[in-house]
């Protein structure tokens, strides 16, 4: 009975210091060290065809509008920017967004992965925000699958005409808790279970992300319908000087 | 008789969205020339010299460059040899540090990389900022900054020199070291091109100064021809300048014989000051 | 009692090794950079520590090694911290970076800590899953009951998180010295140097310089709304920030207009072309790294049956 008052002691206190003490809850970059040598090598080859898709698509932009290129670096350096802005909470604890949705419902998702892994590695380089041997890992859940989904939920919602501004709250907020979830996967199948496997240590990051991640992807959603709609009132112009990007 | 270095001939030039910002713009700049550009926010001054930097395309019209007519095959000859210092540093400055920045210009120029290191060094002697090289233009202050700038078009070795509003969001100290380069430069010969609000700042400095309103020249001429005309004055809504205006009303309220000395400076206000003392009376 | 001296003479040989780096390091006085250091400390605060990271890679005493060995050192330390995977490898690794950053790079160990604290909550909740785990019967050495099963816990678990923990220190305090002694343009100019495709080197260049003119804009825009009551509540700060943040973006795009333009005026043609200088990498320091790489793996090596 002591032993077990003695655990239950100890874990709550260990996540009480998680979420309480520490202060940032950004997206779950997975960090420097975590991942084994095959499981970087693995991501990272996993995201080689997209990153390709992208760099193509880049190119092509860059070769029909030149002037392009510091309306990408801008993009680019606006979705770093955000990520590392302080965003309003309830709590008082200091999270950030991932920026993810917006950049994808904006900008398309072929530009956005390659914009997304520069913007993971200034993460690591400049705010220690993941590393360098699990940037393939944290591409493909950050840059590639979340956008995906972001983008066809946010496509999905417009063919199903649902309210405009309800389609972009979801295509943001399901963006971030599917990359959570991949998240979730890649760190399970690096860590599984001793008794239930991968399917088991996958439900246990779930179940401890969980706290920080989905009220971050609800927030997440709501800021995204806000940028949005700012957007729309003040910068007509401006979003159809950025239409080209989404269609290369 | 002076050289003519640069001529807009008929210069106009639409916007994407269809907003005429130059309409019909003839002058002729001729070499050493010190010229004040002057007019109300979006009269033009801007895209004019975007245009007589050939980052631009005119509309209609052409530019000359000394003997060459600026077309896209000469488009770069013209970029190298007028330089703009734009009026926001932080929307000039590209590179993560002072050095490579100021490198910027030349490596593009495609000279040696000897050269270019020791046209680097020069220009940051010139600018005061020896030392610089490796700061990032984050961690500088705004007076740092817009040396940097100037650094980066000096060491292009421009003929022709365009400053769009240099002293905007200046402190004093800065807009004075400002001065004291453009005194430099001015003695090196080079033509200078300034746009500016500040009209004190033009009687004193510039020899020649054109007035910008909605897209068209509507005066060119000594800042004294321009800052008599009361019609250009208030066509383009401009102050006089607060030397003219005490000189005036000493000479009018007959402290001053009514001569035409036209002081600029400080300095030259107090040396007519001193050559009438017979009117003033001598104290002693 | 033995096998503690033996660890600690472990432990301590890298650091003898970078003393004598230490020693090299120190006949490249960045002489310059005291005086800008000291006037500039509050600037580097500004963005509210934000970006702390950048202006402590640039105060750094050993900003001055060539970029690339800094590099190349650090990763190769990281790719031998998780595949080697090794507990004594770890311990050494971030004795000797914590050193090398503190007494070679002169950066406070207060700072140090501070940047080595950043990924602290995910690692706690991550090792948290892997030490605890579910079971429908009572086993493991520690275990309680919740509803419809077991939470457990073992002392092989829970050396495994220890270790899982330490390796992951190790990794993040190699990252910390490529990171806190090279400023990001030169960790750049060593991807254009491994041929990473020009396009990508360009754009993280400008994505690098914009990032700092973005953060200063944003803090501007920040402090108008709040000195308007922007952030009263938490509603009022949701809006507020949606709208300083598409503002931002705006904002943005007129700059990336403006830039190019400037660019251009300046014979821009395509190419991003910025003027790099050669840091010889030092004799003296590429030895005693090498050596340092050497010992892990001997180390390794050596007790490879005893973990």
């Amino acid at each position: 009975m002591k032993k077990k008052q003695k655990i239950a002691l100890t874990v709550s206190a260990v996540i009480a210091l998680a979420l309480g003490v520490v202060p940032a809850a950004g997206a779950m970059h997975i960090m420097e060290g975590y991942l084994p040598v095959a499981y970087c090598i693995a991501w990272g080859v996993i995201c080689i065809p997209f990153l390709v898709a992208g760099w193509f698509s880049i190119k092509k932009t860059l070769t029909g509008h030149r002037k392009s290129i510091t309306i990408l670096a801008m993009t680019g350096a606006f979705i770093f920017v955000l990520s590392s802005l302080k965003i309003p909470s309830v709590t008082g604890s200091c999270s950030h967004m991932t920026g993810t949705g917006l950049g994808a419902i904006l900008f398309g998702a072929t530009a956005v992965s390659i914009l997304g892994i520069i913007v993971l590695i200034f993460q690591a380089i400049l705010l220690a925000h993941g590393g360098l041997t699990t940037l393939g890992a944290n591409t493909f859940s950050m840059a590639i699958a979340g956008p995906l989904v972001s983008l066809g939920i946010y496509k999905l919602s417009k063919v199903l005409k649902i309210n405009k501004h309800v389609g972009i709250f979801l295509a943001a907020a399901l963006g971030d808790l599917f990359t959570y979830c991949v998240t979730s996967v890649q760190l399970a199948l690096a860590y599984p279970s001793a008794q239930g496997g991968v399917a088991t240590s996958a439900v246990k990051f779930l179940a401890v992300f969980a706290p920080t991640q989905v009220p971050l992807a609800v927030i997440e959603g709501l800021l995204t319908v806000v940028i949005i709609f700012g957007l729309e009132t003040y910068a007509k112009n401006e979003l159809t000087e950025i239409g080209f990007l989404k269609v290369g | 008789m002076k050289k003519r270095i640069l001529k807009a001939d008929n210069l106009s030039y639409v916007y994407g969205n269809g907003k005429t910002a130059l309409d019909g713009v003839t002058v002729e700049i001729y070499e050493g020339e010190k010229i004040a550009v002057i007019g109300a926010n979006g009269s033009g001054k801007s895209t004019f010299f975007l245009n007589i930097n050939g980052v631009y395309a005119p509309t209609s019209g052409e530019i000359v460059f000394r003997d060459m007519t600026v077309n896209k095959k000469t488009l770069n000859e013209l970029r190298k040899n007028v330089g703009i210092v734009f009026q926001d540093a932080d929307n000039q400055i590209i590179a993560s540090t002072v050095k490579a920045d100021v490198g910027f210009g030349p490596m593009n120029l495609k000279l040696p990389k000897e050269e270019v290191l020791e046209r680097v060094a020069q220009a940051l002697a010139y600018m005061n900022l020896t030392g610089f090289e490796d700061r990032p233009p984050h961690y500088l202050s705004g007076g740092e900054k817009k040396r940097v700038s100037i650094a980066g078009i000096v060491a292009m070795k421009p003929e022709v020199l365009i400053f769009d509003e240099p002293t905007a969001s200046l402190d004093p100290i800065n807009a004075m070291m400002l001065e004291e380069v453009l005194a430099k430069l001015g003695a090196e010969g080079k033509t200078m091109l300034i746009s500016t609000h500040d009209v004190d700042f033009t009687y004193r400095w510039a020899e020649r100064v054109l007035v910008f309103c909605n897209g068209k020249i509507i005066a060119d001429g000594t800042p004294l021809e321009i800052f008599q005309n009361g019609e250009v004055l208030r066509q383009a809504n401009l102050k006089r300048p607060a030397m003219l205006e005490v000189y005036e009303l000493l000479v009018e309220s007959g402290v001053l014989a009514a001569a035409n000395a036209y002081p600029r400076q400080t300095q030259e206000l107090k040396e007519v000051l001193r050559d009438s003392k017979v009117i003033l009376g001598d104290p002693a | 009692m033995g096998k503690f001296i033996v660890l600690a003479a472990l432990l301590l040989l890298p650091v003898l090794i970078f003393t004598i780096v230490r020693r090299t390091g120190r006949k490249h006085p960045a002489g310059h950079e005291h005086g800008p250091a000291h006037t500039h400390r509050h600037i580097g605060h500004k963005h509210g520590g934000m970006l702390s990271i950048d202006y402590f890679a640039y105060s750094s005493k050993i900003r001055g090694w060539n970029p690339a060995f800094k590099v190349v050192l650090s990763v190769l330390t990281i790719v031998l911290c998780i595949a080697l995977d090794n507990v004594y490898v770890s311990a050494v690794v971030i004795v000797s970076m914590a050193y090398l950053v503190i007494a070679a790079g002169g950066l406070p160990p207060r700072d140090y800590l501070s940047v080595l604290t950043i990924p602290l909550t995910f690692i706690l909740i991550s090792i948290l899953a892997i030490v605890v785990d579910f079971s429908a019967g009572p086993v493991g050495q520690w275990h309680v009951h919740i509803g419809f099963g077991y939470l457990y816990t073992t002392a092989p678990m829970l050396k495994k998180g220890v270790f899982l923990m330490l390796k992951i220190l190790a990794a993040v305090s190699a990252l910390q010295l490529m990171i806190l002694t090279t400023p990001s343009s030169e960790i750049i100019s060593v991807l254009r140097k491994a041929r990473v495709p020009g396009i990508l080197v360009d754009l993280m260049n400008l994505i690098y310089r914009f990032i700092f003119i973005l953060m200063d804009v944003f803090a501007r825009m920040k402090n108008a709304a709040e000195s308007r009551l922007g952030y009263r509540d938490f509603k009022t700060s949701c809006y507020t920030f949606g709208s300083v943040a598409s503002n931002l973006l705006i904002l943005s795009l007129k700059k990336a207009g403006a830039y190019y333009d400037a660019m251009e005026a300046r014979c821009y043609d395509g190419e991003l072309l910025f003027l790099e200088e050669e840091k010889k990498a030092d004799i003296k320091v590429v030895i005693p790294a090498a050596a340092f790489v050497l010992y892990l793996l001997l180390l390794w090596y050596l007790t490879r049956q005893a973990v």
